[in-house]
């Protein structure tokens, strides 16, 4: 099932010309690409090229060497932080959510407290107010009957879906994943997808989500960016990556994929 | 027995030492470790009977000189509450980009772990007046310290320099992906540390930080070299002062000794308990290592703990985890 | 546009509150500092006589393990000896109480005391270096020093002892006598000891004793009432010879107190007045075992 194309939407993430180094080595190479309102776009490709990369410099977790992201009208571009460009990147960070493949839940703290954290601490909310909206995300990510366990008594497909829940609850303009699943044992991937599949369609999240499940990308994606040496190479919906590639390096890569 | 082919050994029954290897097999642990221990004792007890100590004296004077202890506590407890606020702070500066934070942490480090403790003690009791005289009055008196507020502050500048190393190690075991989740969420620097990363660093810093108290403990004996008030007098202090008046030295000694270890058995029994309690249903292995040469204890978690959320092993809470290197009893 | 003005308000607001903070801190600590300094430098603080007499305290350092000058009683939970009856009695007739005070003796003898005490009654003997830090009163005794060796010692005289171990406290009038840089304005000694001893340096009088009791040295040299205690005490010494020299012993204030003299004045009087009604003399005979050590023996 294609979902639509939501090319007619709000523009969310922007990146423009996006350049990031380490030192001589150059991993991104110019990237450009529009996400709007309500799309989930899959970035796949080889492991170690980059993708995670590009994924961290949207919310600056890494900081581009040059070029420019605007999320949520936020707009900021690479190079050196001062003390004021370290608070918009705060305020940028509080328009994205992130999952990571290792899931990084606060282990001192409950599963819900894990979730109301973020909203409490970083905006303020009161506690109360936060816990009755924080059990509501974790039961939609089927998780209500865990508020009160430890990260350590859940099982690694629970943890994925709390730190979901967690990035959630701050209500962000896009959510970021990070290879969710890679670091799941193969019966437990199932569940973590399904509920990010609900949320493109019964939320309408916007996703960005780097990953190497096509399953899921040809199920759920409006769009698909194929990340090959630092470049997006080709972009597209899943019905043009799969079935009418323009590169060979594309075919190839989705050859020995599926 | 080498030359015994395979097979042979079980055949034949080797006599005297056979039984005496399988009575020892049957024998608890712990029943030979008592023995060992009651060995000790009675050794020390042959020598303190050949040392003619006057008993009759240590008796008498026993009590005046253990009734010190609260000093020793007292001050150990303030100057570990410092010395642990100092140990942050000194940990944050090391670990930060700010080169003025960075520096002043680096110099305080080095000087208060580079030169010995009582030659801090008497530099803050003697050279701090000598500051204080280009301050008018009110505040000169502030840089005149008794002897006591002088080891005090001694004893929490040098051990809050050591427990930085110990801080940092605590600091950086947290993982990395723990510092990243919080700054996806948009915490601050100050909420991170104080939500996320300090509460974690706090469960590898606090045992060696015990142990660090523990051996405050003894180091407070050196205050009563800069003269304390004998209301403030220390066991170290009783003793001299009586084992002088009286000439009897070396009983003075022994039984300040006695209590010196009598009261860090006390602790130690406890921070054993407190080692393996925070070891339970959160294991990371933290090896703490023994103390090296220079007698500082630094915890070799460093690095151990990298790989966030999958690579905690999982302990269900009531049972214990791997125990570190420590003997029963 | 309007979203990203308002975004650069709130962190301007947020960071300019933290980096005035900070600021406005940094203006107070200094401010402090430098009132604190450019009024620093002398002070107008009342003599020290007068300081002693409105608080109804004289603070006396004292040696607190000196025996049978000083030393500390368990049973009544304070200080008994000769120095501490001495210091009472100069208290009382100043009229005040006395307030102990249990420094180490390098911290004694150095001088600058910043105030933490008022005098010196601990039997410190008056030598040229010292009189540069601190102003003395007339002697209140004079400590013959002797050697001391053990009970089963062949030594029958002072020349024996040449190419032997000596020890005592250190740095010390004894110490200085032995390697004969003792210099007392008014008192010459004559130094009668062999040139050639090796010696060892301790702590206290007290420590050198017992290296002497356990085989360390072959001779200690310090005051008779000392070594009569140590005996008494049953260590197994016994005195080799007659005393070497007679060490006066006065008290010390701090040159750098403000107006020692009012103090040293009054202090010089009230020793002259206990020489001369016998005070002196009196607990000079209950704490040595009926020696007058008040008056110098010597010639």
């Amino acid at each position: 099932m294609n979902p639509q194309r939501a090319e007619d939407g709000n523009l969310v993430v922007r990146i423009e010309d996006l350049h990031k180094s380490f030192g001589h080595l150059e991993i991104l190479k110019g990237i450009n690409m529009d996400v709007r309102e309500g799309e989930v776009v899959v970035i796949f490709g080889r492991s170690g090229s980059g993708k995670s990369t590009l994924l961290r410099c949207i919310n600056f977790l890494e900081d581009p060497t040059s070029g420019a992201i605007e999320v949520g009208g936020i707009r900021l571009s690479g190079g050196h932080r001062n003390r004021a460009k370290r608070e918009q990147i705060r305020q940028l960070r509080m328009r994205t959510g992130m999952v990571f493949q290792q899931f990084n839940l606060f282990p001192q703290m409950t599963a819900l407290q894990n979730v109301i954290e973020g909203p409490v601490t970083v905006k303020r909310i009161p506690e109360q107010a936060a816990q009755t909206v924080g059990l509501e995300i974790l039961a939609r990510v089927g998780l209500a009957d865990k508020a009160q366990e430890h990260p350590i008594r859940l099982s690694g497909g629970q943890q994925q879906r709390v730190a979901i829940a967690r990035a959630l609850a701050m209500e962000p303009e896009v959510m970021l994943f990070d290879e969710p699943t890679s670091a799941l044992d193969p019966e437990l991937i199932g569940e973590v997808l399904a509920t990010m599949k609900s949320l493109a369609t019964e939320l309408h999240i916007t996703m960005i989500v780097v990953t190497h499940e096509m399953g899921f990308a040809r199920e759920v994606a409006h769009r698909m960016a194929f990340f090959h040496e630092g470049v997006i190479l080709e972009e597209g919906t899943p019905d043009e990556l799969f079935n009418h590639t323009r590169f060979p390096e594309t075919r190839r890569f989705l050859d020995a994929v599926l | 027995m080498k030359s015994d082919p395979v097979g042979a050994e079980t055949a034949r029954p080797r006599g005297f030492w056979a039984r005496l290897e399988q009575l020892n097999l049957r024998i608890p642990y712990n029943a030979k470790l008592g023995a060992v221990w009651v060995a000790i004792f009675a050794f020390l007890a042959v020598l303190f009977s050949q040392a003619h100590f006057d008993t009759a004296w240590m008796r008498k004077n026993a009590w005046f000189i253990t009734k010190g202890l609260w000093v020793t506590v007292f001050i150990a407890a303030v100057s570990i509450f410092f010395a642990i606020i100092l140990a942050l702070l000194g940990a944050l500066g090391r670990l930060s980009k700010n080169p003025i934070a960075y520096g002043v942490s680096g110099f305080y480090a080095s000087f208060f772990r580079g030169t010995p403790l009582i030659v801090q003690m008497f530099l803050i009791y003697l050279g701090l007046p000598v500051i204080g005289q280009a301050f008018r009055e009110p505040f000169r008196g502030w840089f005149l310290l008794s002897a006591i507020v002088s080891g005090i502050a001694a004893l929490s500048l040098n051990y809050g320099a050591y427990m930085t190393e110990i801080f940092r190690a605590g600091i950086l075991s947290v993982p990395h992906g723990q510092s990243e989740a919080a700054e996806a969420l948009g915490m601050t620097y100050r909420q991170r540390m104080s939500r996320v990363i300090l509460p974690q660093a706090f469960r590898v810093i606090i045992p060696p930080t015990g142990n660090e108290f523990i051996a405050m403990m003894k180091d407070t004996a050196l205050v009563s070299l800069l003269g304390t008030q004998i209301s403030w007098a220390d066991p170290f202090r009783r003793a001299t002062l009586l084992g002088r008046a009286d000439f009897r030295n070396l009983e003075a000694l022994v039984v300040a000794a006695a209590w010196y270890w009598i009261l860090t058995g006390f602790f130690t029994f406890f921070q054993r308990r407190l080692e393996t309690r925070m070891s339970t249903g959160y294991v990371r292995q933290a090896a703490i290592t023994k103390r090296p040469a220079a007698g500082r204890f630094i915890p070799a978690s460093a690095g151990g703990g990298a790989g966030g959320g999958a690579s905690m092993v999982e302990v269900p809470p009531g049972e214990t985890g791997p125990r570190s290197e420590e003997r029963p009893g | 546009m309007a979203e990203r003005a308002s975004i650069r308000r709130r962190t301007k607001g947020e960071t300019g509150m933290k980096l005035s903070r900070w600021k406005a801190l940094m203006v107070v600590l200094s401010a402090f500092v430098l009132v604190g300094v450019a009024c620093g430098g002398g002070s107008s603080k009342k003599a020290l006589l007068d300081q002693v007499k409105e608080s109804g305290k004289l603070r006396v350092a004292t040696d607190p393990a000196y025996p049978p000058q000083s030393s500390y009683d368990e049973a009544t939970g304070t200080w008994e000896g000769f120095d501490i009856d001495v210091a009472t009695e100069v208290a009382k007739r100043l009229g005040v109480e006395v307030d102990w005070q249990t420094p180490t003796w390098d911290l004694i003898t150095a001088g600058n005391w910043n105030d933490r005490w008022d005098i010196s009654v601990g039997s410190m003997t008056p030598i040229k270096e010292r009189q540069q830090v601190l102003d003395f009163s007339p002697p209140y005794y004079f400590v013959p020093a002797v050697v001391v060796i053990k009970n089963d010692s062949s030594f029958t005289s002072l020349d024996q002892l040449a190419g032997k171990s000596i020890g005592s406290c250190a740095p010390c009038t004894y110490s200085f006598y032995i390697d004969r840089t003792l210099d007392i304005p008014g008192f010459p000694a004559t130094f009668v000891l062999p040139e050639d001893m090796q010696f060892t340096g301790y702590d206290t009088d007290s420590t050198a004793l017992q290296n002497l009791e356990l085989g360390r040295l072959d001779a200690v040299l310090t005051s008779l009432t000392t070594a009569t205690a140590a005996i008494a005490a049953g260590s197994s010494f016994k005195l080799l010879g007659d005393p070497v020299f007679y060490e006066p012993d006065s008290m010390a204030i701090d040159k750098n107190a403000s107006d020692p003299e009012s103090l040293a004045a009054a202090v010089t009087q009230i020793v002259n007045e206990m020489h001369a009604d016998g005070t002196l003399s009196t607990l000079s005979k209950k704490w040595f075992d009926g020696l007058d050590l008040s008056v110098s023996a010597a010639g």
